[in-house]
């Protein structure tokens, strides 16, 4: 198992959730698209985990030493996406 | 009248919350024994939140969408569903990948991580952001209880 790989798709797949819910909101096509699954969110779930899946699969070759950029750019992206989720709806409501 | 889904999900997810809190207590100051019991703290917590996903997906599609949602949206508290509900439902979808995460890496380390201090503080910090993550989301999930209460209150349902 690679470490540094998973904490990168762990990092781009948290970034997707955020684009994918805005683009969903935005664009009605994009939203049916994720609907095809049963409902959107559970669409957004399993095409979170199939990048989630897939990145993993590319980057496992790669360079494997754990260093400590690694972590603050996940946890960077986590509050930065979660802020973009909650400021888009809070402005989508306004 | 409450519904047992809701209460399952809010139950399992905390009790995930606190496997991760678990997890940060043993892994600062790692021993084989703690490793181990760590090991067992992060396999609980991502299966309850893989769980709690489970129940609140039913939940939402099969209860709130159709009980919950209209009642709020028709009260001066939309903005419950509207900011709350809508960021609780996708910012939750981040636990998932970092309690596997967490889980592979510890699983990954073993032993290691008494020497290892960048993988030991790496998985720290990512249960610690866990915890804070997914208590905050509960949070939006009392302010969504409340908003359902208040619609109940001003007679919408």
């Amino acid at each position: 198992m690679n470490p540094k790989a998973l904490i990168r798709s762990t990092t781009v797949v948290i970034a997707l959730i955020a684009v994918f819910t805005i683009l969903s909101e935005q664009f009605s096509v994009v939203k049916n698209f994720f609907a095809l699954f049963g409902h959107h969110w559970i669409g957004k779930s399993v095409l979170a985990l199939l990048v989630f899946g897939a990145l993993y699969l590319l980057l496992s070759k790669s360079d494997e030493n754990l260093d400590d950029n690694s972590i603050w750019w996940l946890i960077g992206t986590v509050v930065l996406s979660g802020l973009a989720i909650a400021g888009f709806y809070t402005w989508h409501f306004i | 009248m409450g519904y047992p889904l809701i209460f399952f999900h809010a139950f399992i997810g905390e009790i995930g919350l606190f496997a991760y809190l678990w997890v940060l207590v043993e892994m600062l100051n790692p021993t084989e024994i703690r490793i181990m019991r760590a090991k067992t703290a992060a396999t609980i917590g991502v299966i309850c939140l893989f769980v709690a996903w489970i129940a609140g997906g039913f939940y939402y599609v099969d209860v709130y969408g159709s009980a919950v949602k209209p009642a709020i949206k028709a009260s001066d508290a939309k903005w419950v569903h509207s900011i709350v509900m809508e960021t609780k439902e996708h910012v939750f979808l981040f636990l998932p990948p970092l309690a596997i995460l967490t889980t592979s890496l510890i699983t990954r380390f073993g032993k290691q991580l008494i020497d290892n201090k960048t993988a030991r503080k790496t998985i720290i910090l990512l249960a610690g952001l866990i915890f804070l993550l997914g208590f905050s989301i509960a949070g939006m999930g009392a302010i969504i209880a409340s908003g359902y209460r208040f619609a109940l209150e001003v007679g919408l349902v």
